[in-house]
């Protein structure tokens, strides 16, 4: 198996296994133009463990559907993944097997029967001339060995799980809501019982309300199913509610990884720590918003060390240097608990103002109507 | 459908029975009052607007809305998508004709009947779009997108103009500006258009700005900066600014006055702060208990909660009576025959439901209600038939 890198430690005791399901190792994913690679996707690992929950947050554009289709092998040219690994350790396997290095055959096999995904708009998931039932059948066939009268049990009992009458089958997708196409999405991905689905904005097109209903769906039948999810938002608000473990990917690299609970209340790097005072919280005292200066940067030529420095309150002529590997925090008791800055931690205090908001002259950014 | 104004039979108990706030009340007239601005900007006085669907049948868009725009206030017009708080902007913006009601625009009934007239309310009224992608034309300057409404909207010569530009592009922080007016669309992040956006409805020098969706298409990092930018524009033009937004939270710090819109009515509306912190609408109930809470330590999305599901089908508009009886915990067979007036629960605040005795308690503390039943507890879960959602 894989060699475990650090901020994949699970501590004994927790619920899930101590062997990763889906181990991501240094992959890089490089998008191939005429003016240069940009590389969308930079020497990344990250470990889905079996009934685990991880989720990836990151700006558009920071490469994390990039990511997550690499991992699967997803991705067409002018998109190349240049390097590194993807195990794949499933109940069904007997051995663990390196999806870069999987013949078409075996791909085949695996993806959806072992790792589903999910997307975000449902409408252009489905296909809007086929009926629901069709659609669900053509699953079905394909990966499972099942007769035809099976098959439609089969297509039926999908639709109980996900809430869903019956008679629905016989609908087109322009005919459901839009919480009814994702749900229907959701059950397509659950046909064959896979033990990864991963989640790529699944709701971010609903109402919060809707949202709500569906996100709590796909905990009970993560529950039930045991199975693990990569679940990719760029809301952060989302995951630290939903998520066991989070991910925060900027500008093609990993800056933190730890469990929500740390990265909400002891966020280390800066970039975390801004994105936490970015979005304006529903309940509680009214905190101070600060947001982020600046854009991302442009990944075909990307700022050497660390992608987000220009962009950093904290940066200092080091950061150009630094290895953008993750390490332990320090001072946190979690070994998960991971940053790519080897500067700041969780206690450093918050700079006076961002390098960004300096360099263009901006006045220093305020809280939001006080 | 005008049935629902003010003033109908019935009166919640523990309710005053004036249905209708005096306008010098609302959160945003007391914010524009203190900036010396005492009269409307923009007032829509109960207007709808319908939609023939064909087979004879009708869609209600939106249903007998009042409300004010001050002068430096701003206004949030808060909803799912379907509420009409869309067509409401058009409606404001004049791009949609009123099925009934009018709009007054600095006390004078709004006229667009004519190219001419129409292009005069322009110059007062601009409207931002949500999508700065589609908005803006690939194939054109940023100064192509700002010379058009100067040139119209403002007298300027040569050299005035070449002025305006720079200061329009500085005004929202493109800088340097001489670059930035030279670029296409294509050549801007998605946060740089829609600041080139914002310039385009301050080149008609307006004194009301519509924003319809202004960040929601943008990255979460940059969304507080823009939401900083329009406030920055706010203060320092005494814009007054209607704010529409599916995202309450955002209301919540950006707004001074929040209405709640569903089903193309408002069913609630207040101070920001007040209304978010105590929601008195059941409708407002669910729509905050569904916003993402890191903090909710309960939340039916930690590990090994459990809930019934059941399809989340926006259900088909009633008829009659108040149109979230169907999605609502405390209905019963009045909400189903009778839609509920606007009114007033305490100083600025309003809601349109019978039940506040049951769905905010706490808030009718002053008025103690007469033989209402216990409270109950409104939470994230999806409304159940009576019983609320335990």
């Amino acid at each position: 198996m894989a060699t475990p890198v650090p901020g994949d430690t699970v501590p004994a005791g927790e619920t899930y296994g101590n062997e990763p399901v889906l181990a991501i190792r240094d992959l890089s994913v490089a998008y191939r133009t005429p003016g240069g690679d940009v590389r969308a996707v930079n020497n990344m690992s990250l470990s889905l463990h079996p009934g685990e929950v991880v989720g990836l947050a990151g700006e558009s554009g920071s490469g994390k559907s990039t990511l997550a289709y690499g991992a699967c092998r997803l991705l067409r040219p002018p998109a190349v993944v240049t390097s590194g690994s993807v195990y794949y350790r499933g109940r069904r396997m007997a051995k663990p097997v390196d999806i870069m290095q999987l013949q078409r055959s075996e791909l085949q096999q695996l993806r959806w029967r072992e790792i589903a995904i999910v997307f975000q708009s449902a409408m252009n998931a489905l296909n809007p001339v086929l009926k629901v039932e069709a659609q669900l059948l053509d699953v079905i066939h394909t990966h499972l060995k099942l007769s035809r009268a099976d098959a439609r049990e089969k297509a039926a009992s999908l639709m109980d799980l996900v809430g869903i009458p019956r008679t629905r089958l016989r609908s087109y997708p322009h005919q459901l809501s839009g919480g009814m196409r994702q749900r229907v999405s959701i059950a397509m991905a659950l046909a064959t019982d896979p033990e990864v689905v991963i989640m790529d904005e699944p709701t971010t097109a609903l109402d919060v309300v809707v949202q709500r209903d569906i996100l709590a769906q796909i905990v009970e039948l993560k529950e039930r199913l045991s199975f693990a999810i990569l679940f990719i938002t760029h809301d952060l608000s989302l995951l630290l509610e939903l998520a066991d473990r989070i991910a925060v990917m900027y500008a093609g690299q990993l800056l933190e990884v730890a469990r929500s609970h740390e990265i909400q209340h002891e966020p280390s790097h800066p970039y975390t720590r801004g994105l936490i005072n970015s979005f304006p919280s529903l309940r509680g005292a009214r905190r101070d918003l600060a947001g982020i200066p600046g854009t991302p940067p442009d990944l075909r030529n990307p700022p050497s060390g660390c992608p987000f420095r220009p962009r950093c309150g904290y940066a200092t002529d080091a950061c150009a240097d630094v290895s953008m590997e993750l390490t332990p925090v320090s001072s946190s008791t979690h070994l998960d608990h991971v940053t790519a800055c080897p500067f700041v931690l969780p206690e450093t205090p918050a700079p006076a103002r961002p390098a960004a908001a300096v360099a263009s002259g901006e006045p220093a950014v305020k809280e939001l109507r006080s | 459908m005008t049935g629902n104004a003010a003033g109908q039979t019935g009166t919640p108990v523990g309710q005053t029975a004036n249905g209708t706030l005096p306008p010098g009340d609302s959160a945003a007239a007391v914010v524009a009052a203190a900036i010396g601005q005492t009269e409307p900007a923009m007032e829509a006085v109960g207007i709808s607007r319908d939609y023939k669907l064909g087979h004879g049948q009708t869609l209600h868009a939106v249903r007998d809305v009042s409300f004010g725009l001050y002068r430096g206030a701003v206004v949030a017009l808060v909803g799912e998508s379907g509420s009409g708080k869309s067509t409401v902007a058009r409606l404001l913006a004049g791009q949609e004709k009123l099925t009934s009601g009018t709009i007054r625009l600095l006390g004078q009934p709004a006229d667009v009947s004519s190219t001419r007239k129409f292009r005069g309310y322009k110059s007062e009224v601009q409207l931002v779009f949500q999508d700065p992608f589609a908005s803006l034309n690939p194939v054109h300057t940023v100064r192509y997108h700002l010379e058009r409404p100067v040139r119209l909207h403002q007298k300027h010569s040569g050299d005035g103009i070449k002025k305006e530009l720079s200061a329009l592009v500085e005004q929202v922080r493109l800088l340097p500006a001489e670059q930035f007016l030279s670029k296409y669309p294509h050549e801007l992040s998605g946060g740089q258009r829609q600041r080139v956006s914002f310039a385009r409805a301050l080149a008609a020098k307006p004194s009301v700005l519509l924003a319809d969706e202004p960040v929601s298409m943008l990255d979460v990092s940059i969304r507080l900066e823009m939401l900083n930018l329009l406030d920055d524009l706010r203060k320092r033009f005494q814009l007054a600014l209607l704010y529409i937004t599916h995202d309450i939270a955002s209301a919540r710090y950006f707004a001074d006055e929040v209405l709640v819109m569903y089903a193309g009515e408002i069913v609630e509306r207040g101070p920001a702060e007040d209304l978010t912190q105590q929601p008195a609408h059941p409708y407002t109930q669910l729509l905050i208990a569904s916003a993402p809470d890191p903090d909710n330590l309960g939340s039916s999305l930690r590990r090994g909660g459990t809930r019934g599901t059941r399809p989340s089908d926006r259900p088909a508009a009633t008829p009659t009576g108040c149109s979230f009886s169907p999605r609502c915990p405390f209905a019963d067979d009045r909400c189903r025959a009778e839609a509920p007036a606007l009114q007033t629960v305490t100083g600025g605040r309003q809601a349109a439901c019978w039940h506040l005795d049951q769905a905010a308690p706490s808030l009718l503390a002053d008025h103690p209600a007469t033989g209402s039943p216990a409270p109950q507890q409104f939470t994230a879960q999806e409304p159940q038939p009576q019983g609320g959602g335990e």
